[in-house]
């Protein structure tokens, strides 16, 4: 396992990717982790790490524990740093360690919810949100609503990266896809990907940007690497 | 608008699933006009659609809006002339292959028909083929195509080229929407308009439509 981070190396991430770094050894102290919930609005997402990349000092590197994220990391730009992001459509890759797993995945059933630990911890997840649903609506509404949201869903994937002990959110999980009318199931996750940024293995699958360059947009279809 | 009337559209407006289906029937027995009762209803989620804009009601109130006409026009299609929907244009809405979220899409088909288009929803994970289908055998004015996925916005081109190839370009104007969306793509994926919500839509559509 590779948790060690250069010395003066920052990190900004997403809740629920800190929640699988810090379990790869990086220190809470060491990360800036912002909302999980920004993902909803990409514009606010990309003025939050704007906002937070700009206040770093100093040239260290600064790795983004995001995927692309509806191309909300697109057009960061850093002054006197290096910035790194890995080239994935968003932390479910990051979870299952490649965007080529994540591909592969979404092949074999479109209508797939993922969970993990960070998910479903996270105070916006989508039980969260059910029950705010809940408070505003009385039950019934809730549930019409929900159903509404999640109509092509066919299975809620519980992604086991293996970085904590899955029980108590096997449990949860289960009763939420029961809930929705969901059918469950565990899936195997990676931290591949994860341990490649923090270790400085940054490939095609990263996009590592100048000081005062733009991040760019790519095209992730048909330029994959592959699959160590 | 008879009392009855004002009662429905304000039921759809303040999100009343419970009682729009015995509403609605009440407005019927009350020897109400089908029309007029639709009118009513899409006149009710025209100010719900107002009221998103304003940042009084927020994304699941469209949804459950939009589940509240669902219900309502449950009761009342059986008694509602065939074509009395659809004069401002057919459109052709979908989510693109390998993608399967559509809950901005549902809005901006339940937006787009109470405001008067004709819409064919062919609903997510859509191959090209099959819009190409639709477009032509419903002579179509216009294709709304969502997507989320960044993985997925090849697909925006793909359907573009379809259409092009099968000689349907220049009849339809297609507009793209949802999450991973933006001016930039839409430029390079050579569609005519982005929209940023359900009720931005129906000013793009009417807007592509008189064109």
């Amino acid at each position: 396992m590779s948790g060690e981070l250069a010395p003066g190396v920052h990190i900004i991430a997403c809740a629920t990717v800190a929640e699988e770094l810090s379990r790869l050894g990086v220190a809470r102290d060491r990360m800036i982790v912002l909302e999980f919930g920004l993902h909803m609005d990409p514009d606010e997402l990309r003025k939050t790490l704007q906002a937070s990349i700009d206040a770093i000092e100093g040239d260290d590197d600064i790795l983004l524990g995001y995927g692309l994220c509806s191309y909300a990391v697109v057009g960061l730009k850093s002054r006197s740093h290096r910035l790194v992001i890995p080239m994935v459509q968003d932390c479910i890759s990051l979870f299952l360690g490649s965007e080529e797993a994540r591909m592969a995945m979404l092949e074999k059933e479109p209508g797939t919810y993922f969970l993990t630990k960070g998910w479903i911890e996270a105070p916006d997840s989508a039980y969260a949100e059910f029950k705010r649903l809940e408070e505003r609506y009385g039950e019934q509404r809730a549930r019409r609503v929900a159903r509404a949201m999640l109509a092509n869903y066919t299975r809620l994937a519980l992604i086991d990266t293996g970085n904590y002990k899955m029980d108590e959110y096997r449990t949860f999980a289960r009763a939420q896809a029961e809930l929705l009318g969901l059918k469950f199931e565990e899936i195997p996750g990676s931290n591949r990907l994860l341990e490649r940024m923090l270790s400085g293995d940054w490939d095609s699958e990263f996009q590592v940007v100048p000081p005062a360059a733009t991040v760019a947009m790519p095209y992730l279809q048909g330029a994959q690497p592959p699959t160590p | 608008m008879g009392e009855q009337l004002d009662i429905v559209g304000k039921a759809v407006t303040d999100l009343e699933l419970e009682e729009i289906e015995q509403l609605v029937s009440g407005a019927l027995d009350a020897g109400e006009e089908p029309q007029a009762v639709l009118d009513a209803m899409c006149a009710g989620m025209g100010a719900v659609g107002g009221l998103f804009e304003e940042g009084e009601y927020f994304l699941a109130d469209l949804v459950l809006a939009g589940e509240v006409m669902k219900d309502g026009l449950k009761v009342l299609e059986p008694h509602l002339e065939v074509d009395s929907m659809g004069k401002k244009g057919t459109v052709v809405l979908f989510t693109v292959k390998g993608d399967v979220h559509d809950i901005g899409k549902n809005l901006v088909g339940t937006m787009l028909s109470t405001s008067g288009f004709n819409v064919i929803d062919l609903g997510v994970d859509v191959p090209k083929e099959k819009v190409v289908d639709a477009v032509r055998d419903n002579s179509a004015q216009a294709v709304g195509m969502s997507v989320l996925l960044t993985s997925m916005v090849d697909s925006i081109s793909d359907v573009v080229s379809a259409l092009s190839a099968a000689g349907l370009r220049d009849n339809v104007k297609i507009a793209i929407g949802g999450a991973c969306t933006t001016q930039q793509l839409a430029d390079k994926m050579g569609v005519d308009a982005l929209g940023r919500d359900a009720v931005e839509a129906v000013r793009i559509f009417e807007s592509l439509c008189e064109q």
